[in-house]
């Protein structure tokens, strides 16, 4: 008797309006069951064609680590200059094989919100088609993809709440009439040597000291410890449409430079193949300005070997405020390049690897069965 | 060896540079500076060639020769955007000035998905060190025929006049990058008084791209024509820095454009006053600087 009323009950909540309930009522238990069965509620309904503000973006990470949960891990990093925790993502395959690691951090800058956007279109991505894509599940085979999708936490949510243009983080100095250091030219390589500004009020003031900020402490230690396994750091920007290779504060160039270039090429022609958009590669120092200070600089002096910056679309028409209408054909595009960047990382390590391990096993091989021979 | 010391003239075709010469530039144009202060003569004053300018001084002059060439058109409805510099030649003299020419295509900027025209142009650009600067010489083909492109300037004349005054738009685009159809047109007269101010403001070390409208004030549309009072928010590049530039300028389709301004700037060393002003009338035709 009780299963049947049970079932009753279900049907009433199906149909409204049988078994007396009215609509509202009907709508309002809907919801509770909503809760209960799916925790995802963000998650069923984000749009990642719009843009998100902080507090969405932490839900999106929190329902993106339960749904995925045999794939994605939420981890730790430090806190803001204002006390906001800072997260990022860790994608990896279980499995024994040895893994490299891939670094992405987007929205280093507070006022690039495209960044961010790429960052959230790129976990979702992976998340949604690893599993028949075998492109991707080739690359989650020996890769671990670590994703910071916001970095300027503090700055992020100044955009959102008081200045759409803010650059630089929230920390105050001189007595707090001045505010904000320039991310990306407070980690220590070479700091402030050049195309940057000791002074506060600059948009590229780089800090009391290298590494004075945060927000720089917690990436650089955290990359610092796992620097032997990080094959390739990404830091994504805008605008410019731009492959940026080191170095920023020197015209000199890494001892990998024609590689990196390769690859960079590479990868703005897979960028261009989707919609069309001109993407220009080079140092930082001989296609942009000089700069100090930077991640990517940074990165690639602590011996990670691919480290790149990334300016995204567009190229001044609209510049930092990319109409909503654009993300899907920026992500889109970019991440045709961020994957051809990853298959080459990719080549690099496990190819020559099976190669060597195939020819090691042949060799083998044929020694035990030239020895048996003479048995 | 004649060593590269070459007058600024008409384009000449495309040479080929072989990598010895490229090597031994480095070492000529040591000698022709230290020539150039020996002989001290007027007659070329000075200028050297740079054998390899870098593709972002080429970029900002050939921006330079656009905002002037945009500002000059008076035409918001054909308002073209950089797309690539197909060949560029730099030379600099010993006070430091810079002159370009160059080659480069165009789009137009207004573009919907769909309706991509590439247009070309050629341009000498010539940065002083006295303003206003720089002095700008700039043809480009036809991306819009004349009779629809005059078509087009009235039609926005004729909305930016049915708009109510005072506008209640606070900032063009918004926070998502959005500019709502009615005010489409405001962002295009707005982008053709910035390109006067961007022209003006543009040296081999700073370029400007506009953010944003910050603030639409009231606009009377006495006599005819649009009165158009704005603040304009500009990003220059390599210091990143946002500047508050406050325009006023004065459009009716068949008559010179009027632009005065006047920027907020940032107190920076390199900066000597605190404020830029500037004002012009465009100049009817094609007259060249």
């Amino acid at each position: 008797m009780k299963p049947l009323l049970g079932t009753f009950y279900l049907l009433g909540m199906l149909v409204p309006g049988w078994l007396g309930y009215d609509r509202s009522l009907t709508q309002q238990r809907q919801e509770v069951v909503d809760k209960v069965v799916n925790p995802w509620r963000i998650l069923e309904t984000y749009s990642y064609n719009r843009y998100h503000p902080m507090e969405e973006i932490y839900q999106w990470m929190n329902e993106i680590r339960e749904k995925y949960t045999e794939v994605v891990t939420q981890h730790f990093l430090g806190m803001t200059y204002e006390s906001r925790p800072m997260y990022y993502l860790k994608i990896s395959q279980p499995s024994n094989n040895p893994k490299k690691i891939i670094w992405m951090d987007c929205g280093i800058h507070a006022r690039e919100w495209i960044a961010p956007a790429f960052c959230q279109w790129f976990v979702k991505e992976i998340l949604q088609n690893y599993k028949d894509n075998s492109r991707i599940r080739r690359l989650l085979k020996n890769l671990d993809f670590y994703v910071l999708p916001v970095l300027n936490i503090d700055g992020y949510i100044y955009t959102w709440t008081t200045d759409r243009l803010w650059r630089k983080s929230r920390s105050p100095h001189n007595n707090g009439t001045c505010f904000g250091t320039d991310l990306n030219r407070n980690f220590d390589a070479s700091w402030c040597s050049i195309g940057a500004s000791h002074n506060c009020e600059s948009l590229t003031f780089c800090g009391m000291g290298p590494m004075s900020e945060p927000e720089t402490k917690a990436v650089s230690s955290f990359i610092e410890s796992k620097k032997e396994n990080i094959a390739c750091f990404l830091t994504m920007h805008s605008y410019g449409q731009l492959i940026l290779v080191p170095y920023g504060y020197t015209k000199n160039k890494s001892n990998n430079h024609e590689e990196l270039i390769q690859v960079g090429q590479k990868a703005a022609n897979a960028l261009k193949a989707k919609h069309g958009t001109n993407y220009r590669v080079g140092s930082s120092a001989d296609i942009l300005y000089a700069t100090s200070g930077s991640s990517r600089d940074w990165a690639r002096d602590i011996g990670i070997p691919f480290s790149y910056t990334f300016e995204l679309r567009d190229n001044g028409t609209y510049g930092f405020v990319l109409p909503e209408t654009q993300i899907q054909a920026t992500c889109e595009e970019t991440m045709e390049a961020v994957l051809s960047v990853l298959d080459d990382v990719y080549e690099k390590y496990w190819y020559t690897n099976s190669a060597g391990k195939a020819k090691s096993t042949a060799l083998v091989l044929s020694l035990l069965m030239s020895f048996m021979s003479l048995l | 060896m004649a060593l590269r010391r070459q007058p600024l003239s008409a384009p000449r075709p495309g040479d080929t540079r072989p990598a010895a010469q490229r090597l031994a530039v480095p070492l000529l144009l040591l000698l022709g500076l230290q020539g150039a202060a020996a002989a001290g003569g007027p007659e070329d004053s000075g200028w050297l060639q740079d054998a390899e300018p870098s593709s972002r001084l080429l970029s900002q002059a050939a921006r330079a020769a656009l905002h002037f060439f945009n500002f000059r058109a008076a035409s918001p409805s054909a308002l073209q955007m950089l797309a690539s510099v197909l060949d560029g030649r730099a030379w600099v003299n010993q006070k430091k000035e810079y002159k370009f020419d160059l080659v480069f295509t165009t789009e137009f900027y207004s573009a919907e998905e769909g309706e991509k025209r590439l247009g070309k142009c050629s341009a000498q650009v010539f940065f002083r060190n006295e303003k206003p600067r720089p002095s700008v010489n700039v043809t480009c083909t036809q991306l819009v025929k004349k009779e629809r492109r005059q078509k087009e300037d009235y039609q926005l004349y004729k909305l930016m006049k049915q708009l109510k005054s005072p506008l209640n738009a606070v900032s063009i685009p918004d926070s998502h990058g959005y500019i709502a159809p009615s005010l489409r047109p405001i962002w295009d007269l707005a982008f053709l008084g910035s390109s006067y101010v961007m022209w003006q403001k543009t040296t081999p070390f700073l370029h400007y791209y506009m953010s944003q409208i910050s603030s639409v004030k009231q606009w009377k549309t006495n006599d005819d024509a649009i009165d158009f009072d704005y603040t304009v928010l500009l990003h220059e590049f390599s210091t990143q820095e946002i500047i508050p530039c406050r325009i006023r300028l004065v459009w009716h389709p068949s008559k010179p454009l009027k632009v005065t301004y006047h920027c907020q700037e940032r107190q920076t060393p390199e900066e000597a006053s605190g404020a830029e002003d500037g004002s012009a009338v465009a100049p009817t035709g094609l007259s060249n600087f």
